[in-house]
């Protein structure tokens, strides 16, 4: 156990080497309380999300084998699974998005001089954000994909 | 004097930075895009027209600016699920060789957008 750093300091020149307590914590430590488990909840949306991903993956490469392929790949999306999956993942990722807009002030800090840009700002700004971005994915989609 | 070089082994150099941008990038894709994608694909693509959704997807998928796009999403999207599922394994205690479980997720996401560029390139 030599090479363990937690519990050995190769920079210090104590011979002793100090092998504290660690307390061990249950696997199911995390339904103990609220915050926890909104903190599990909240890493768990990556589940659905990175599923998402590979029917994406899956539709582009149904997509390059042509329109019969393709069309098979949007039939399957209209099934009940994939439409539980979609509702899913959009309520993950609107989750995720709620979370990590919390988080955003406290990653980016803009400073001007002395006037540091306060967190709600920063905040709203994301939320500003993603209502732009969605609304202009969703129009776009709109206008030139079912259209000739 | 032997301390440099065996502090050198103790502690090597992390993969974290790397993975957190990827994953801070991946975070901001998912917040900002998914939502609509999901409805978009989801919600309105079943509904309209197959032959021209073909149509007006392969040309998007034609151009460069689509290829980019997309690749861009689903990469970032990969990356970021990677290291939340990474990461929530280790806290749920689900343990496995140190490397094996990097290689897996991180090597895994790497593999996947690697094959969505392969996809994305072949239409």
């Amino acid at each position: 156990m030599s090479a363990d750093p937690v519990h050995s300091n190769p920079k210090s020149s104590n011979p002793i080497n100090r092998r504290p307590y660690v307390q061990p914590q249950p696997s199911n430590w995390w339904l103990k309380n609220r915050a926890y488990r909104f903190y599990m909840l909240r890493e768990a949306t990556s589940v659905p999300i990175f599923a998402y991903a590979l029917v994406l993956i899956w539709g582009l490469f149904r997509l390059s084998q042509g329109q019969a392929a393709f069309t098979d790949w949007l039939a399957l999306m209209a099934s009940p699974v994939m439409m539980l999956l979609h509702l899913l993942v959009v309520a993950a990722a609107l989750l995720h998005a709620y979370t990590w807009f919390d988080l955003t002030p406290k990653i980016l800090v803009l400073r001007f001089g002395d006037f540091r840009v306060p967190d709600l700002w920063v905040k709203l700004a994301h939320y500003g954000g993603f209502v732009l971005t969605s609304g202009a994915l969703i129009c776009l989609a709109y206008v030139f994909l079912p259209g000739v | 004097m032997t301390h440099s070089s065996k502090s050198r082994t103790t502690y090597p150099r992390s993969h974290e930075p790397i993975a957190w941008s990827l994953f801070g990038a991946g975070g901001m894709v998912v917040a900002f895009v998914i939502p609509a994608l999901a409805l978009i694909t989801g919600l309105l693509m079943p509904s309209w027209p197959a032959e021209i959704l073909y149509l007006n997807l392969l040309g998007l998928l034609q151009s460069w600016v689509g290829k980019l796009a997309l690749l861009t999403v689903i990469s970032l999207t990969l990356y970021h699920t990677a290291h939340r599922i990474y990461h929530g394994l280790h806290d749920l205690h689900v343990e496995g060789p140190a490397v094996g479980m990097l290689l897996l997720f991180y090597g895994g996401a790497t593999l996947l957008s690697a094959l969505c560029a392969g996809v994305l390139l072949a239409i």
